[in-house]
């Protein structure tokens, strides 16, 4: 019993690949989300950009996001599908579920934060120590003192 | 007005800050290191994307090291998200693992 999670997959396409090619492994990652009753929720298509290091012989790529929710059996099939295919010079799949419910959930926290200040009429913004002007001083205070 | 009674008789502690204070012409007993602000946290960031490599390249400098939270003021929360959305961002080749 595999729990549904939220992922995301990025994979670089060889720059030679051609636009046709690129579609073509959308639609199969598409078609392999769907025959593990995932939910396919996101594309987007980098284009062409330049890496930060070379892979293999290539200095750039063409990044494609998928976003999907699935199980861990899923992931496991795409990644297994998408290391063996030549035009994918790298892939990363992330579960992202965790991250974004905490994320929300902080700032969920801190919307209620300030909506708890803004009915008591105290200065919105939260207290803040020290300004930066004085720091500076005692920056200064700290090396004579040395 | 307790205070008042002390000011005439320089006791341990206060006595060297004072010292110190007329060098300095300022007013400030404490003395703290400056205080660095965490950028995650005043522009109340929650989620550290790995794709934005944009947002990242500041903490990663020169030799491409992830840039130490003693320098750069990040919180630990967010330095440890940082540090996960930096090592992502390099798996997919957005940032580099070294330079030379």
């Amino acid at each position: 019993m595999s729990q549904i999670r939220q992922y995301e997959l990025v994979y670089i396409m060889s720059p030679d690949a051609t636009e046709q090619e690129i579609t073509d492994l959308h639609t199969q990652v598409e078609s392999i989300i769907a025959r593990y009753q995932g939910e396919f929720q996101k594309t987007e298509n980098w284009g062409r950009r330049r890496m930060a290091f070379r892979i293999g012989k290539h200095r750039e790529g063409t990044y494609v996001l998928e976003v999907f929710k699935g199980t861990g059996e899923l992931t496991k099939e795409l990644d297994r599908r998408l290391k063996v295919i030549d035009n994918v010079i790298r892939h990363l799949i992330v579960r992202v579920d965790e991250e974004l419910r905490v994320a929300e959930r902080d700032r969920a926290r801190r919307q209620a934060e300030t909506q708890r200040r803004i009915d008591r009429g105290l200065p919105v913004g939260g207290p803040r120590r020290g300004a930066s002007d004085d720091d500076r001083d005692d920056d200064q205070a700290d090396g004579a003192e040395v | 007005m307790a205070d008042e009674r002390r000011s005439g008789s320089p006791s341990g502690g206060r006595g060297r800050g004072n010292a110190k204070n007329t060098k300095d012409g300022g007013q400030r007993r404490g003395m703290f290191r400056r205080r660095k602000i965490c950028k995650f946290c005043t522009e109340k960031v929650d989620y550290i994307d790995y794709k934005d490599a944009k947002m990242l390249l500041p903490f990663v400098p020169e030799r491409a090291k992830i840039l130490p939270r003693r320098i750069s003021g990040v919180c630990a929360m967010h330095q440890r998200k940082l540090q996960t959305a930096i090592k992502r961002a390099r798996q997919l080749a957005l940032l580099p693992y070294m330079t030379d």
